[in-house]
């Protein structure tokens, strides 16, 4: 109990979201690595908070093939729509994984236990990763499967929401693009409890190449 | 005498339209017989989320002022936007119509799908499309509709409509979901948890995904320059709704358009942050439909181009921004957040306290703008209490548009000898005496205590008669359940002449400046002793106090719509305090409710915005917090410190204390310095974390809200109950004159105003 007045309430929670806050801003104008970093610290608490997993893994073909294969376990298909940001040689050694399914029928579509996609983007302060889902049937296999996994680089985690909507962050990607900030797996309260799983997936697991 | 309906029996489609007073009355029967655990539980959780994720935006207040700019100028000049809009979609590929009227975007919605052989359509929650009834309408013209927003789907299962704009079906706790399915649907599942609940409605509905020929969805902020939407959800079902069907149907209210996709960045930091509380709910799309990549095509099926209809409405809402006080409610981004934050929603839901589709506090302009004025009734709900004000990400003066609909409706009555005569004799404006003998009871009710306290031992043996009471329930509507405080023998005013004729108050300290002190009429008439213990503090601590002549306010008008009773008396306290403000004085108000009245209804009241602004920016301060304020001068005294001066451990009433504070009061920012003063001088303070008692002036003694107001206040009592658990009693302390009333009523003992807990350290 104890009402937080609205003052007082600013005051004790001000000083550490304010040095949060300057830490992201200064994280632009600062060195690459020590920016990153504190970025990806974020990002991933924050992540973790909205019920994701986040795995940071080395930028290379086998280390991505085994993170994603770890992270779909015994998924007998698994549906991949191949990146356009990221290049496409680094998927090489898992898209020759035999269970891995890139022009999926539309039955495969709505029945495969996992799908594998890249982000352009994530978001520090929420843990959101952001698809664009104008490409091909990213959108699709983004959403059908249980389990989402997602592929996104250590330096397209921008500090807040609203940095997708600026020009000058990540040469105004975010405003051209149709793209969907996924925060957590899909979940709803609609039923009573909170209930995670819903229309879309029930899991969603984020892989960060270093 | 007419039997009254079994409240569980009452179907809320049957007392969706308020227009008749019954089925309001009616519908609070329901609501709290049956829906009230659940409102409360989802709407109080809200509540709290929604506290602590905007405390994490550190430019919060920035961002509210930044949204509330782009929504005044995108409304200003929304035919331009509107031209611009159309440009983008036609360019984008996609085609746009602007509809006048709710049938007209159905039939629009209708022959589109027609043309298209459409049978069925999955639909992504949209509260305009309730607006519209365009279920019935495509229903009409043989297509099948499937709600996939499991609220939704709960709604159209159940027939009902929405209580809440955010989570339509937020009154159905998990066992009366249970039910209903098992009633509704042939199933030899046991669906008694949320998972299987939610597994059960997926698989129905991933079926309709897979087969549908078209989606329809709303839109939360829709962009001009790039015919962009934005979409809030957490399901996924408007996902599969914009993406999985060839033909994608957006339908949203014109005032959901922004200029720039820029725009949208302000917005999703506050939209979901304000509604549910999340940083972000699962997904947020931002899309500029028509899709580039292909439809999904069920299997067996070929994959459809893609065609993409916005339909854009309009149903009133170009009436409402020609209305110079209704035309804020456009601003609205729906978030919710009024709802959650708001005691009397939180106990009853949209189901009372709402209309066929909008609900809540800013749910009355809604319901009156597209709709009849009279559909707007329920927002006699709406207490004035204020606590949805801060929590507006687009800061709309909700309590103010609902006094103004309250205003309006008044003025709808037929008039009356009898309501002219009572409104002459006590003060009403010529206007405002058509209002119903109930409203100018209340909004005049200053005279009557001020004859009543001149004859106070008849006026009090009076108002314990029986017949006097029911003569006062059959009249005023007054609830003979409430006990009513006793007049006092003499009003603060007197006893405050007396003392100056007696002992003289100890001597005020050089250089601190003078106070006036405000003798208000609820305190003047209701409460002197606690008037005459507020000066004795201030006195106690070295300032000077003087008391102004008791003028009403105006809130008591304010509350009933009595605008312009309100104005009237608002002049006239201004004229008389302007001298007070020039010569610099601090300018003490004791009653909460008057102080809000200065800090934030002023400004609609007076006709000088120079002096308004001088009444709403902090020259009147709450007694503790000029006590805070002069702390440390107090330092340098004879005496050192405010524990010293008010030792705890000197109260007769003891160290352990439960406090209230009023909900106007902590609107004002000026709740929290009485904590820290209780707490500074010793006692050991827990306070609710309710919005508010439920009392709210006049609202809890009138007849037809008695039940409501003790229900709400039952979340107060349940805390002081909580609270004395452990340890035992406490002694309650309230700052506001109805909180006092609501827990002397709730809790039947005596309730101290800080200002006494303070003085009775004195000895």
């Amino acid at each position: 109990m104890g009402w937080p007045s609205e003052e007082h309430f600013s005051d004790t929670t001000k000083n550490s979201v304010l040095l949060r806050h300057l830490r992201c801003k200064l994280s632009f104008s600062m060195q690459q690595a020590v920016a990153q970093s504190s970025l990806l610290a974020d990002f991933t608490t924050a992540a973790i908070q909205a019920v994701a997993t986040v795995q940071v893994v080395d930028r290379s073909p086998t280390a991505l093939r085994d993170a994603i294969l770890q992270a779909v376990g015994d998924a007998s298909r698994i549906l991949y729509a191949p990146p356009h940001e990221l290049p496409a040689s680094l998927f090489s050694d898992f898209a020759t994984d035999p269970r891995v399914v890139a022009n999926a029928t539309p039955d495969e579509m709505v029945n495969t236990a996992a799908g594998v996609t890249e982000a352009f983007a994530a978001v520090a302060s929420t843990g959101s990763v952001c698809i664009d889902v104008s490409f091909e049937c990213t959108g699709i296999v983004s959403l059908m499967a249980p389990l989402q996994v997602a592929v996104v680089a250590a330096e397209c985690i921008v500090p807040q929401p609203r940095d997708l909507f600026r020009a000058d962050v990540l040469d105004g990607r975010g405003l051209k693009r149709d793209f969907v900030f996924v925060t957590g797996p899909s979940a709803t309260a609609d039923m009573g409890p909170l209930v995670r799983g819903v229309h879309g997936p029930h899991k969603l697991h984020i892989i960060v190449l270093r | 005498m007419a039997t009254l309906v079994n409240p569980a029996d009452i179907n809320p489609r049957q007392v969706a339209n308020k227009s008749d007073k019954k089925a309001l009355l009616d519908a609070i029967r329901m609501t709290l017989a049956v829906q009230s655990p659940a409102v409360r539980r989802n709407t109080q959780t809200f509540n709290r989320n929604r506290y602590a994720a905007t405390a994490l935006l550190p430019d919060y207040n920035e961002l509210k002022d930044r949204a509330r700019q782009i929504k005044e100028s995108a409304i200003a000049n929304l035919p331009e936007l509107l031209r611009q809009l159309e440009a983008s979609v036609r360019a984008n590929g996609g085609h746009f119509y602007l509809a006048t009227t709710a049938a007209d975007a159905n039939q629009y919605i209708c022959d589109v799908l027609l043309r298209h052989e459409a049978k069925l359509v999955v639909k992504g929650k949209s509260i305009t499309s309730e607006e519209t009834k365009l279920n019935h309408a495509l229903e009409a013209a043989g297509i099948t509709v499937a709600e996939t927003d499991l609220a939704e789907f709960i709604l159209q299962v159940a027939d009902e409509q929405p209580s809440h704009i955010i989570a339509p079906a937020l009154h159905y706790s998990r066992e009366r979901i249970t039910a209903l399915f098992k009633r509704k649907f042939t199933t030899d599942l046991p669906l008694d948890t949320g998972e299987e609940l939610t597994k059960f409605a997926r698989e129905k509905l991933r079926e309709q995904f897979i087969a549908a020929d078209a989606g329809i969805s709303g839109a939360n902020l829709i962009a001009a320059d790039s015919g962009s939407l934005m979409l809030v959800e957490s399901e996924g079902n408007i996902r599969m709704t914009t993406t999985l069907p060839p033909l994608h149907i957006a339908i949203a209210g014109i005032e959901k358009v922004v200029p720039s996709r820029t725009d949208f960045g302000t917005f999703i930091e506050l939209l979901p942050r304000s509604g549910t509380g999340q940083p972000l709910t699962s997904y947020v799309s931002i899309l500029h439909p028509p899709l580039k990549a292909p439809s999904f095509a069920a299997p067996g099926k070929t994959a459809k181009p893609r065609e993409f209809h916005m339909v854009l409405i309009d149903n009133g809402r170009g009436r409402m921004r020609e209305d110079p006080v209704l035309h804020e409610a456009l601003y609205c981004i729906r978030c919710s957040a009024c709802l959650n934050s708001c005691a009397n929603f939180e106990t009853v839901g949209g189901h009372a306290f709402g209309g066929e589709t909008y609900s809540g506090g800013i749910g009355g302009s809604w319901e009156a703008g597209t709709g009849k004025l009279l559909n707007a009734r329920f927002s006699e709900l709406c207490t004035g209490c204020s606590r949805c004000v801060p929590q507006c990400p687009v800061r709309i003066d909700i309590p103010w548009l609902n006094e103004n609909l309250r205003q309006r409706m008044n003025l709808e009555q037929p008039a009356s000898a009898a309501k002219s005569a009572f409104g002459a004799m006590t003060g009403s404006a010529p206007e405002d005496r058509v209002a119903p003998l109930q409203k100018q009871f209340f909004a005049n009710y200053h005279v009557l205590a001020k004859a009543a306290t001149r004859f106070s031992p008849l006026a009090n043996a009076a108002t314990r008669l029986p017949f006097a009471r029911s003569l006062m329930e059959n009249v005023v509507g007054l609830d003979r359940r409430r006990k009513l405080p006793p007049f006092p023998r003499k009003t603060w005013q007197q006893l405050h002449r007396d003392q100056q004729h007696g002992d003289r108050a100890r001597m005020a300290k050089s250089g601190l400046p003078e106070v006036l002190m405000l003798a208000d009429v609820f305190t003047n008439y209701g409460s002197p002793e606690r008037g005459m213990a507020a000066m004795r503090v201030l006195r106690e601590v070295g300032l000077k106090v003087e008391l102004s002549p008791s003028l009403p306010d105006g809130r008591a008008a304010l509350s009933q719509g009595m605008i312009a009773t309100a104005r009237q008396q608002a002049h006239a306290l201004a004229d008389m305090l302007l001298p007070y403000l020039q010569k610099g004085a601090i300018m003490c108000v004791l009653e909460p409710s008057v102080l809000a009245m200065f800090r934030s209804d002023y400004e609609h009241l007076l006709d000088d915005p120079a002096t308004a602004e001088r009444f709403a920016h902090g020259e009147f301060l709450d007694p503790l917090q000029v006590v805070w304020s002069i702390r440390k001068e107090l330092a340098d005294g004879q005496r050192s410190d405010l524990a010293q001066v008010f030792p705890a451990s000197r109260s007769p009433h003891g160290t352990r204390v439960f406090y209230h504070s009023h909900c106007q009061q902590r609107t004002c920012n000026a709740a929290w310095q009485t904590i820290e003063i209780l707490r500074f001088c010793g006692f050991d303070v827990v306070t609710s974390s309710v919005e508010c008692c439920g009392m709210a002036g006049s609202f809890g003694y009138k007849r037809e809200y008695y039940e409501l107001s003790m229900a709400v206040g039952e979340d107060l009592f349940a805390q002081v109950r909580a609270a004395e658990q452990e340890g035992g009693p406490r002694t309650l302390v309230a700052s506001g004159t109805s909180c006092h009333e609501q827990l002397w009523a709730g809790m039947g003992r005596e309730v101290l105003h800080p200002v006494e807990l303070l003085v009775s350290t004195l000895g």
